[in-house]
């Protein structure tokens, strides 16, 4: 028999070029694969070689081979020269070569996905809702992003952790920073601003107005986001700007007194002898003009005064400059909310031209600066945009504290009737409970900096295992956070209750070792390498470090956080109810939460930090989890049947439950997740109408011990006729539909038509009537023992 | 300002709002967003479930 043979001079690439075939780097590959089996004669490589290549020539007689082809017959050859352990190697090293190039493929289509699809075609371009998917900065973004991750779950992260993720087991979040920064920081904008602050380029003197006070906030909010990931807020907002108020207070008074003498005593130059006087009586009094006017600096005043006009005015004078700074600088506080609000919805300075994720927390000040830094932001808030629009950012956080804001006794009980009145309105503010026990236990009166406060997503960062002097808000934040799939642990279980804990055990302590893992990684940075956030000393303790000093011990201030999503199904999968429909399934959850609490208090006191629990807020992973477990598993009712599973600990949203007995269900993991956790509700009806209602639900978080919870409701807005509240099919107002024109005839009538031109009408917000609002008279009686008497309809939600 | 443009419809009207959607702000995850055209389809899905809760003890 003749056995036929050609020489082999081409083969067939994967992409499909024919190439000169080159024995040599056969060879070489089955050389790689002797070598991990201690095999190191180059030799019996190339004779391997030579004998694939003999093959080679007797089954291709009439066209090249294909790589794939070749590989196969490469280990046949090992195979049957003995050589099985090294085939096995070969095949391992096969697979990692197709993995990786895989991997190049999957990121190359990702970024054709991204070119060429719209954000509308495309869920990546979406897996943020604040950032436009559709802009050029947006689509860089995610460039940089996908590039980022793929690289570091090639190079960077340890196998196990990388495979973990990319299986979804885990969830490394903001994995496209792991090598930059941390996520978060809660900026103490009152030791920021005194004495002023530099933002790269130029010096920002210490601010001299409530004007400034809110955009040089709004500046440091922006700086800092170029320095992190995640979001910035202010836990002490209303101290912060108080003394913007204060030193506009000042300035008014002196600027009215002057008016006032110039007209009513005819003293020449009536500003300049104000000043005079206020800077004697500060000098030797240390005595100021105060929005109180209760320290004795009038006296002082009038003291001077008469040796200067007719004693007679003086009362008349003093009161004019009273009355008349107390309403301007009312109105510049409100000018300056307003300015604020406009300005945290429009800077696009945040990667990606999204606008910085910024957050607010106030409520607790008392002093009537305080005051009224609160007032006109609530009422800013619900002025809305300049077209009446609701403002996305800031999320703002109102502190409910007993004695303070709850009762209605308290000095700020009448913000937090306001509060409530906005947030019927603007979705904003959320409410903290500082009465919660596991946030009472830190505070200490008069000490703002012991007030919990919470970043808009939920975020919560207080004690502090690592200097336990300093369980304080200021200048820490989150470093890092990564989430368990919960419910795949509770499928793969399969009812097991103790496969179950054993499986999440494992998980935890994956998840402990990538956290510690990433910290290393951004102790290894430096001062210099966060301008702002460490170099003008926004981060606890960065104003002790030089700039070249690295960051690690003062980063330990921060959380390492474990999340988890989707307790409610893997509750489902475990027992075939979730906690909304069972005791026994919320008991289950109840030791699950608490076990994983337990385990991060056990690491915390292992490695000497800050290791907390949070309910994850999911957006891009609600959905990524599910996807993976549902083509793994199939279709599992009630558990992967859905295109999401169910935020955190939350009850499934499409569960009817009354709003008070979710709240009950879902209070007592607050108290285990001390990462982070809210608690939604959603309502019906326009609460706008009814206020009285939204407050009894607020009061009954506070009863049941929740951390920080809001309420949902449809807030809807026609840009045509400006009316804003539920909309269903046509605009209450006037009567239009979705996308459909209204007769300009009927909005003259209505009395919104205004005609700037010809071209174009639309409804712009009276300003100044809004901001002469004043905040509704209280009824005691009627506060006291409010039983709800509106019951909304359930609903399913229709778009 | 809403740039609508006046035109005239079949009656010889004067009508503006053509194509003028309204506003949803809806909350995701913690905060606003003015539509859920930009929600990713794992939240779409999740807000088309939602029910109201009821207000009864």
């Amino acid at each position: 028999m003749e056995v036929r043979q050609r020489m082999i001079t081409t083969i067939i690439k994967r992409d499909g070029r024919e190439v000169p075939f080159e024995l040599e780097k056969i060879a070489n590959a089955i050389y790689k694969a002797l070598q991990v089996t201690g095999n190191r004669e180059y030799k019996a490589a190339e004779e391997l070689a030579g004998q694939v290549q003999t093959v080679l020539e007797e089954r291709f007689t009439d066209k090249a081979p294909t790589v794939e082809q070749i590989q196969d017959i490469v280990e046949e050859t090992l195979s049957n020269a003995g050589y099985s352990r090294t085939a096995k190697e070969y095949i391992l090293y096969r697979a990692e070569r197709t993995r990786i190039r895989e991997m190049n493929t999957r990121l190359m289509k990702v970024y054709e996905d991204l070119t060429f699809q719209s954000a509308d075609e495309n869920d990546i371009k979406r897996e943020n809702a604040n950032i436009d998917g559709d802009t050029a900065m947006g689509t860089m973004l995610k460039y940089g992003s996908e590039g980022a991750k793929q690289f570091y779950e090639m190079f960077v992260l340890k196998p196990e952790h990388a495979k973990a993720h990319r299986e979804g087991d885990i969830h490394i979040h903001d994995m496209d920073f792991l090598t930059l920064t941390t996520t978060c920081c809660q900026i103490d904008i009152e030791k920021l601003f005194d004495g002023g602050f530099c933002t790269g380029h130029g010096f920002l003197r210490e601010p001299n107005s409530i004007a400034s006070y809110s955009a040089l906030a709004c500046i440091a909010i922006q700086s800092n986001q170029n320095d992190q990931h995640g979001g910035q807020s202010i836990p002490n907002f209303d101290f912060g700007m108080a003394k913007g108020v204060a030193k506009s207070y000042r300035k008014n008074y002196l600027a009215n007194l002057g008016k006032a003498l110039e007209l009513l005593a005819d003293l020449p130059d009536g500003l300049g002898t104000a000043k005079a006087i206020a800077d004697q009586v500060r000098a030797e009094e240390g005595l100021d003009p105060i929005l109180a006017n209760d320290n004795g600096y009038q006296e002082a005043e009038a003291l001077r005064l008469r040796e200067r006009i007719d004693p007679a005015l003086i009362e008349r004078v003093q009161r004019f400059a009273v009355d008349k700074a107390h309403k301007e600088t009312d109105r510049d506080t409100y000018q300056a909310m307003e300015a604020l609000v406009h300005n945290l919805n429009t800077m696009h300075s945040r990667a990606g031209a999204q606008i910085p994720f910024s957050s607010l927390n106030y409520g607790t000040d008392t002093s009537p600066e305080g005051r009224m830094v609160i007032k006109n932001l609530l009422l800013a808030t619900e002025a809305g945009l300049g077209n009446g629009e609701t403002p996305i950012f800031p999320i703002h956080i109102f502190k409910v504290k007993e004695g303070v804001s709850y009762n209605p006794e308290d000095p700020n009980y009448d913000l937090f009737k306001l509060a409530c009145r906005v947030s019927a309105k603007r979705l904003f503010p959320n409410f903290a409970f500082l009465d919660a026990p596991f946030n009472l236990q830190y505070y200490k009166p008069g000490d703002v900096r012991t007030e919990v406060a919470y970043m808009g997503c939920r975020t919560r960062v207080i004690a502090n295992r690592y200097d336990p002097t300093r369980e304080i808000v200021t200048g820490r934040g989150n470093l890092s956070f990564t989430s368990i799939n919960l419910p795949r642990i509770a499928i793969k279980a399969n009812g097991n209750i103790d496969n179950f804990f054993e499986d999440l055990d494992r998980k935890f302590d994956l998840v402990i070792d990538q956290l510690l893992e990433r910290y290393k990684i951004q102790a290894e940075k430096r001062v210099r390498n966060f301008p702002f956030l460490m170099g003008q000393g926004v981060w606890i303790d960065s104003d002790r470090l030089g700039p070249d000093d690295k960051i690690g011990e003062i980063l330990k201030h921060g959380t390492l956080t474990v999340g988890f999503i989707g307790l409610a199904e893997t509750l489902k999968a475990l027992t075939g109810k979730h906690h909304g429909e069972s005791k026994e399934a919320q008991n289950l959850g109840l030791d699950i939460i608490g076990y994983l609490r337990r385990r991060c208090d056990e690491a915390g006191k292992k490695y000497g930090m800050n290791i907390t629990l949070i309910g994850t807020p999911a957006e891009g992973l609600s959905g990524r989890f599910v996807g993976i477990d549902r083509k793994r598993f199939g279709v599992i009712p009630g558990v992967t049947d859905r295109e999401y599973y169910t935020n955190s600990f939350h009850v499934p949203v499409y569960y009817p439950i009354s709003a008070f007995e979710k709240l009950r269900i879902e209070a007592p993991y607050h108290a285990l997740t001390n990462g982070g956790h809210i608690s939604y509700v959603e309502l019906d009806g326009d609460l706008v109408q009814n206020v009285d209602a939204f407050e009894t639900i607020i009061r009954f978080m506070k009863e049941i011990g929740i951390g920080y919870g809001s309420i949902n409701h449809p807030v809807d807005r026609d840009p045509v006729c400006g009316y804003t509240g539920i909309i269903g099919e046509t605009c209450p107002r006037c009567g239009r539909r979705d996308g459909e024109p209204v007769s300009v005839e009927k909005l003259r009538q209505l009395g919104v038509y205004i005609n700037y031109n010809s071209d174009s009408i639309g409804y712009t917000g009276d300003i100044h009537e809004e901001a002469d609002r004043i905040p509704n008279p209280l009824d005691l009686s009627e506060a006291a023992t409010a039983t709800p008497t509106t019951t909304c309809e359930t609903e399913e939600a229709s778009l | 300002m809403i740039n609508g443009s006046i035109t005239t419809n079949a009656r010889g009207e004067e009508v503006i709002g053509e194509g003028i959607k309204f506003e949803r702000i809806r909350r995701i995850t913690g905060y606003l967003v003015g539509t859920v055209d930009r929600f990713n389809n794992a939240k779409r899905a999740e807000v088309r479930d939602r029910v109201k809760h009821s207000l009864s003890l």
